[in-house]
Parts: C-alpha cells; sequence; structure tokens
C-alpha cells in the first residue's frame, strides 16, 4: 500500500483539529467547543439531577425525548475488563465528587442493559448510594438494545418510570 | 453449490465417504430446526469456503416455508413462508429435531461441559429464550475472570466493588439457569428410567441425579437461592483470586448417572454407557414430542453404525414408524437391514 506522504499528513491534521475544536465539557465530559457545554450552562436546567450515560450518543437520544430537564454526567465508556476497561479509564472520580460536593438529588442511571452496562450500573449504584438517591431508567428496551437506536417514546417511557437500583 | 431433496419416506439413509457433505445435509437440516449446530459454533464454518453466504429452505409437510441465511460476513436472516423474521426465534416449531450423533456417545462417560452442553441444548428446545441466560452467563464468567487478570493496582475498594457488581448478576441467572437445568432432569427421569428399563429387558434401574454447582435449598424460591449463591461468591473469592477461576456456579454444574444405584461414569461397561445414552435420546425425543403434540425428527449423524447390532435395532424398534429419521453412514451395510427397509435411500457418492 503506497499512500502519498502528504495524503496522510492532511488527514491527520485535520483530524487533530477536529479534536482541539470539539473538546469535553469540564463538568459532564459531553462534547462541546467550550469549557462547559450548552446543557451545563442553561439555567434553565435543574443541575440537582443528574443523568449518567456512556456516551455522547446516548446523551443525545435522550435529549431528542425532550423530556429530561436535568443535566448529565457522560463515562466515556463501559467498565469491561475484557477490553481493558476499569472504572479508573472512565470518568467516575469526578462523577463522584460532583455527587459528594454539589447539592444533588438524585442519580439516574441511563446505561444500556448489557452485561457491561448492568456492571457499571450497579458498581456506581454502591459508589454513589451513600451519598444521593439512584436510580436507572427501566428498560422496556428489548434486551441487548442499544440506548442511540431506541425509538423516543420508549426513552421517555424508560425516563418516567425509573426504578430504584 | 445447491443440492435440493424431497424426503417422500419416513426414513432417509444419506449415504456416502466421509467429507462429501453427509453431515452438512443433516446439520443443515438441524440448524433450520433449531437454529444451532452441534459442529460449529461459527457460522463461518458452515458457509462454503467459496462463498459468501448459505441459504437453507425447507417447506414441512404442513405447508410452512422456512428458510434461513447465513453470510459470511456474520448475520443471519430467517423468513417463515417468504415473510422476514424480526426475531430468529419465530423460525422454530415446524422442524423441532432431536440429534443424535457419534459425539453423543461419550455423554456418559466424557468431560463434564459434555453433559452440560447436552442439557443446555434440551432446555433450548423447551425455552428457545434460554440462549439468552446461557449467553449473558458465558459473558460474566469471561468478563469476571479477566477481572482477576486484570490491573486494579492498589484499589482493592474498587476490585471488591466491582465484584459484588458481579456477584449480583452471577447470582441471578445461574439462579435461573440452575433452575431450568433441574426442572428438565426431573421431566426426563422418568421418561429415561422407562426406556433403560426397557431397553435392558427389565434389568436395570436409571436414575438422574443433577448435582448443581452451587449449593441449593431443596426448595425452589428464586430469592432464596439467589441470595445463597452471592453469599458463595463472596466467600470464595480468596480461593478465585488464588486460582483465577470461579468456584461457584453452573458452569461447575454436573449430572450423575446411577444404574441399579452405581455410578454408571465409573462402573458401568461401555455397553451400558451407550444403552444410557440411547434412553436419554429416546427420552428426549417423547418430552418433545409430549410438550408440542408433534413427534419431533430425529438426525442419527454417523451414530448408527457405532451402535451393535443389537443397539441398533433396539433403537429402532423404540423409534418405529413415530419419528421421521435423516440418517448418515458411510456404508450401507453397516447396519442392521431392518433399518434399510422401506426407507429412500441417497448416495452421495456419485
Ligand atoms: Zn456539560
Amino acid at each position: 500500500m503506497r499512500q502519498p506522504q502528504e495524503k496522510i499528513k492532511n488527514f491527520s491534521n485535520a483530524l487533530l483539529n477536529a479534536k482541539s475544536q470539539v473538546g469535553q465539557c469540564s463538568t459532564c465530559f459531553h462534547l462541546t467547543a467550550n469549557d462547559e457545554c450548552e446543557i451545563c450552562c442553561n439555567s434553565n436546567r435543574s443541575k440537582e439531577l443528574i443523568c449518567v450515560v456512556a456516551d455522547s450518543r446516548d446523551l443525545l437520544a435522550l435529549e431528542r425525548t425532550r423530556e429530561y430537564k436535568g443535566v448529565y454526567h457522560v463515562l466515556g465508556g463501559l467498565i469491561s475488563p475484557m477490553d481493558g476497561v476499569g472504572p479508573e479509564l472512565l470518568n467516575i472520580s469526578s462523577l463522584i465528587k460532583r455527587v459528594s460536593e454539589e447539592a444533588i438529588d438524585e442519580v439516574i442511571l441511563a446505561l444500556t442493559p448489557s452485561i457491561e452496562g448492568d456492571t457499571t450500573s450497579l458498581y456506581l449504584a454502591k459508589l454513589l448510594k451513600v451519598f444521593v438517591k439512584v436510580t436507572r431508567i427501566a428498560y422496556g428496551l428489548p434486551v441487548g438494545s442499544e440506548l442511540e437506536y431506541a425509538d423516543e417514546i420508549t426513552l421517555a417511557r424508560a425516563l418516567e418510570g425509573r426504578t430504584d437500583i | 453449490m445447491r443440492l435440493q431433496l424431497e424426503v417422500t419416506k419416513n426414513r432417509l439413509l444419506v449415504i456416502g465417504p466421509n467429507g462429501i457433505g453427509k453431515s452438512n445435509l443433516l446439520e443443515a437440516v438441524g440448524l433450520l430446526g433449531s437454529l444451532r449446530s452441534h459442529r460449529s459454533a461459527n457460522d463461518k464454518d458452515l458457509i462454503h469456503w467459496n462463498e459468501n453466504r448459505a441459504i437453507i429452505r425447507a417447506a414441512a409437510d404442513t405447508d410452512e416455508k422456512l428458510e434461513l441465511e447465513l453470510r459470511r460476513n456474520g448475520g443471519r436472516q430467517a423468513f417463515r413462508n417468504g415473510k422476514f423474521l424480526k426475531r430468529q426465534l419465530d423460525l422454530l416449531g415446524p422442524l423441532r429435531c432431536v440429534g443424535f450423533s457419534s459425539l453423543d456417545l461419550d455423554l456418559v462417560r466424557g468431560e463434564p461441559s459434555l453433559r452440560r452442553n447436552w442439557l443446555d441444548k434440551v432446555v433450548l428446545q423447551l425455552e428457545p429464550i434460554y440462549s439468552d441466560l446461557i449467553s449473558r452467563y458465558g459473558k460474566l464468567l469471561r468478563q469476571r475472570s479477566q477481572l482477576w487478570r486484570y490491573n486494579l493496582g492498589s484499589e482493592v475498594e474498587s476490585m471488591d466493588t466491582l465484584l459484588d457488581a458481579f456477584d449480583t448478576q452471577m447470582a441471578l441467572i445461574s439462579t435461573r439457569i440452575h433452575r431450568r437445568r433441574r426442572r428438565l432432569l426431573e421431566r426426563l427421569n422418568p421418561l429415561a428410567n422407562l426406556w433403560q428399563k426397557k431397553l435392558s429387558k427389565g434389568k436395570e434401574d436409571l436414575v438422574l441425579n443433577y448435582l448443581p454447582g452451587s449449593v441449593l435449598e431443596e426448595s425452589e424460591d428464586e430469592a432464596l437461592w439467589k441470595s445463597a449463591i452471592e453469599k458463595q461468591l463472596f466467600n470464595q473469592r480468596s480461593i478465585e483470586k488464588r486460582l483465577g477461576n470461579c468456584k461457584i456456579g453452573p458452569h461447575r454444574d454436573e449430572v450423575e448417572f446411577l444404574l441399579n444405584g452405581a455410578h454408571a461414569r465409573k462402573f458401568g461397561s461401555a455397553g451400558q454407557q451407550r444403552t444410557i445414552v440411547i434412553a436419554l435420546k429416546l427420552a428426549e425425543l417423547e418430552l418433545i414430542g409430549q410438550l408440542y403434540g408433534d413427534p419431533p425428527l430425529l438426525l442419527l449423524d454417523d451414530v448408527l453404525a457405532e451402535l451393535d447390532p443389537h443397539r441398533q435395532l433396539l433403537l429402532l424398534e423404540a423409534v418405529g414408524n413415530k419419528h421421521q429419521c435423516l440418517i448418515s453412514a458411510t456404508h450401507l451395510d453397516a447396519f442392521e437391514k431392518d433399518w434399510n427397509s422401506d426407507s429412500q435411500i441417497l448416495n452421495l457418492d456419485n
């Protein structure tokens, strides 16, 4: 394979630019070009309610329901020892810091109901329960389905019918 | 490559040398009937090396048309009467079958995993959604064993919390797997014993014992079993840490066969052990037939010739004309003549 050197250089530069322009929110780790994302900056969103998602795509799926008025915390993945992903690679300590230092009423765990999602939910619930009420969204979702692909009505219903964990 | 075949008789004998594709034909029927292959866990192995996909189509005498398409780059598509099925499980029903291959002959004397796989295959016939439990449990085990290899540094607390998360999930799924396997053995036991008695002319009494890999209360109670397993998982952590594998759960289940009270695995003769396998298969056929009202197909893959003439005849007598049979063998003369009478013969030699 012989790619012209120039082309490769251009491509990687473009990637670097994209990355430097789209950073992560310093509070919730959602994608943003600024220090804080639009949701965290929005004074109409209740800051006492945090919804925990695996990544920004899941966050966007929940936003499309227009049902949720709280803020988020993006973990950046799910715990999966097989893939070498332990808790310390995810934005978990920042979440615990947020929950322990700010006035939070409830944390909603909205993670895919897979082994990895459930492991992460149970892990987080154990750590967060000492500070705050922890719930998980009720899955009317078919087993193994991804949040990203769930339709808005299903997601809205799941948000409403959340259960204690 | 394409093969089209009309099965006109109650028995189809597929004859041909090894490697010609006899087993593939039976496997295709089994795959359409159970969505599982008894020889391979990977769809890629089921597709001709030179092709990107394989299609199995069948018309059952109930006028149901079934179709399953396997793709090299992963994924399957199922159709019933030309209609695409969102859930492949909806393909199951019209072509229920019980497979009996030479691999099954080691069921009694072989490794415990053979008996667990056998149990799972039968449970799957009765409750297809069981596959979800099995695959989730397998994944939990793999993730858990990686957890020990994974360097969590000095954060012992975080490791304990993670293990708690695994214990909780494994306890629930283990409970559900144990319950299904135990219930199945309870149902199979009387049927298998009847067949064993028949096959041994009343001389042998067969008992199937479930030896679960977790300590379970006699009375079946989900909450009780779950919390007991959770405790056991917790208590074995230090051993697990040292040895690297989990000591509690359905992956350590065992089935014990007692013949007139003696362990058939240790003390049974090779012949007795084979008779038990036949009794188990007949019990399986009968149970599935009872539950669904239709006698399932019997797929005898390379197994008939492995049985001595006496047991071949016993099997023939037991199966009779009740079950449609697809039988593969290298030579027609490998088995008792009574088997080929009134049979359709497919010679794959030429
Ligand atoms: Zn934010």
